[in-house]
């Protein structure tokens, strides 16, 4: 059937555990398990958290003409975004940005990871591996390099959380070896037994994992990808190794209410089929300096830089914990009572809280003593008008108004760019 | 999430939309099913009426967050609002952690109670759920 939701290769273990089950993407996936979501939302900001996103999907594209086609398609200049210096990305590395259809809307939002010298994967959301791959297809020159679509052909789980590093220390084989000097948006290891660029990453039962240092929770932690013969024994011999650490299994609700929290937009509802740019995540796009024109040629671009009625992304947080629901739909409304925008996402961040005029997290270390966050609404709005950091407006649905502040950031003290050193040796 | 045979379904009357209504001395207690509670997830906030408003049967009189949503509570039975759990207010997980006890949410002076008697019992809600 073809409109029966697929399932990932945990699906027996997600129900058997009880998890609340709705279908994202074409997936029949978790929402949350008993712990709750907001229990699971904690244990990422407190101690670790590990999702099921086998869901997305990979595309690898190799051989000559590689390195050109990503040039061509993607949103970042692959000759510039590696770290902070913009270095050109290497074997080991890895980038965030997105690709685009001639009018400069999203198709999808990926990370591109160098496996070495014309050799890419490409992570993408859940079901578009089959149309990134038909779009890289078809803009490809004459030479067309090898594109394969690799959805539902492999495991892939995040360990999410403070102590995500502590608790791999017990499965991985030479833990220091494989950790050491590990930055953000960088990689090591393969899946397959064979050779690759860098040393094999093997956990201590022998299997071979792809570890890469990164995650869409805003938190410390890394996404692991494996051969889906490994990925239910695997899932379940980190799930255990994490235990006393406090290590949850964590649903989409607690990723969704994590990723906003942290000002990643979510494909499709924050990013779309409208032009990708005016957002908060202007590193996305290959700017010289900002506004002044790209660094590299890419499809998309000319539309960009001609918008004609141009619309704006902002984050915003409340000031408690109360929603509107953005499917009502839910308007942004200015102080002289205009319409100006919807709202695209809105939810509630659990681990965040005011305190004076102050939004501090659970996880703060100044936090006040006794502090105990109720929880913040946020999320994204796009709007007709620019708006700045501390302008105030109001979203309205057809239940509720609720004032909220336009934001460059929203949870405090993140940790997913904090050196691995420091995490390696957290709670211990 | 719970199986519907694990689910509590005690001897009230169910709405359509999941609160469940329990006559009482004074008045029709009300507040939303296991099954409701259970699909929600974990519930953050509650937004109750004040005492003395009046709502028909079927109207919103408040709403309950998750952390991903928000949704609407309907009346079972029209009438005057005569109490509110205030207890809600700051431990609105007692709606998850007991949906037919310490998290109901309003007690309602009924203006008709043939209202009450039209709403499912728990065989006809069971039979609901089952789809």
């Amino acid at each position: 059937m073809q409109n029966e939701p697929k399932k990932t290769l945990l699906h027996g273990w997600h129900t058997v555990h009880c998890a609340n089950m709705a279908d994202f993407g074409r997936y029949n996936m978790p929402l949350w398990y008993p712990a709750g979501a907001k229990q699971e939302h904690l244990a990422v900001l407190t101690a670790a958290g590990m999702f099921d996103t086998s869901h997305m999907a990979a595309v690898l594209v190799s051989g000559p003409q590689s390195f050109e086609l990503l040039q061509r398609c993607f949103t970042r200049d692959l000759n510039a975004c590696a770290g902070r210096d913009k270095s050109a990305l290497t074997p080991g590395n890895c980038t965030y940005g997105a690709f685009l259809d001639e009018n400069g809307f999203v198709i999808d939002d990926a990370i591109v990871y160098q496996l070495a010298d014309q050799s890419y994967m490409v992570i993408v959301n859940a079901g578009m591996g089959g149309p990134i791959a038909r779009h890289l297809e078809a803009r490809a020159g004459e030479r067309v390099p090898r594109i394969l679509d690799l959805s539902d052909r492999l495991g892939k789980f995040d360990l999410q959380g403070p102590r995500a590093a502590a608790i791999l220390m017990r499965v991985l084989a030479n833990p220091e070896k494989v950790l050491d000097s590990m930055r953000y948006f960088t990689f090591k290891g393969c899946m397959d037994k064979m050779a690759c660029f860098s040393d094999a990453v093997r956990l201590t039962d022998g299997t071979p994992v792809l570890l890469s240092r990164t995650g869409y929770t805003g938190e410390f932690g890394f996404e692991i990808f494996l051969r889906p013969e490994h990925f239910i024994q695997t899932w379940e011999r980190v799930l255990e190794a994490g235990l006393d650490f406090g290590l949850l299994p964590c649903g989409l609700a607690a990723r969704d209410s994590l990723r906003t929290g942290a000002v990643l937009p979510l494909s499709h509802q924050d990013i779309g089929r409208w032009p990708f740019i005016n957002h908060p995540w202007e590193f996305a796009l290959p700017f010289v300096s900002q506004g002044a024109g790209f660094s590299k040629a890419f499809i998309g671009d000319q539309a960009l830089l001609n918008i004609r009625s141009p619309e704006y992304t902002h984050a915003f947080v409340g000031h408690d914990l109360r929603k509107v629901s953005a499917h009502d739909p839910a308007a942004v409304i200015d102080a002289g009572g205009k319409k100006i925008g919807e709202v695209l996402t809105c939810v509630t961040d659990m681990g965040i809280g005011r305190f004076e005029d102050r939004i501090y997290s659970i996880a703060s270390p100044d936090r006040p003593e006794h502090f105990q966050p109720k929880g913040l609404s946020c999320g994204f709005v796009k709007t007709v008008v620019r708006l700045s950091p501390g302008q105030t407006v109001t979203l309205k649905d057809n239940r509720r108004k609720i004032e909220v502040v336009i934001a460059g950031n929203i949870r405090p003290d993140r940790t997913a760019r904090r050196p691995i050193h420091q995490m390696m040796a957290f709670g211990r | 999430m719970k199986e519907i045979d694990d689910l509590t379904i005690p001897d009230l009357r169910f709405a359509q939309d999941h609160e469940w209504a329990k006559l009482e001395d004074g008045g029709v207690r009300v507040g939303i099913s296991d099954y409701a509670q259970d699909q929600l997830g974990d519930v953050v906030y509650v937004e109750l009426p004040q005492v003395g408003e009046t709502f028909e049967q079927g109207a919103v009189f408040g709403a309950v967050e998750s952390v991903k949503a928000v949704s609407e509570l309907y009346m079972p039975v029209g009438g005057r609002i005569l109490a509110v759990n205030e207890k809600l207010e700051k431990a609105p997980e007692l709606v998850n952690a007991d949906p037919y006890g310490d998290g109901w949410m309003i007690v309602v002076e009924p203006a008709d109670l043939r209202q009450l008697d039209a709403l499912m019992n728990s065989a006809q809600y069971l039979a609901v759920l089952k789809g």
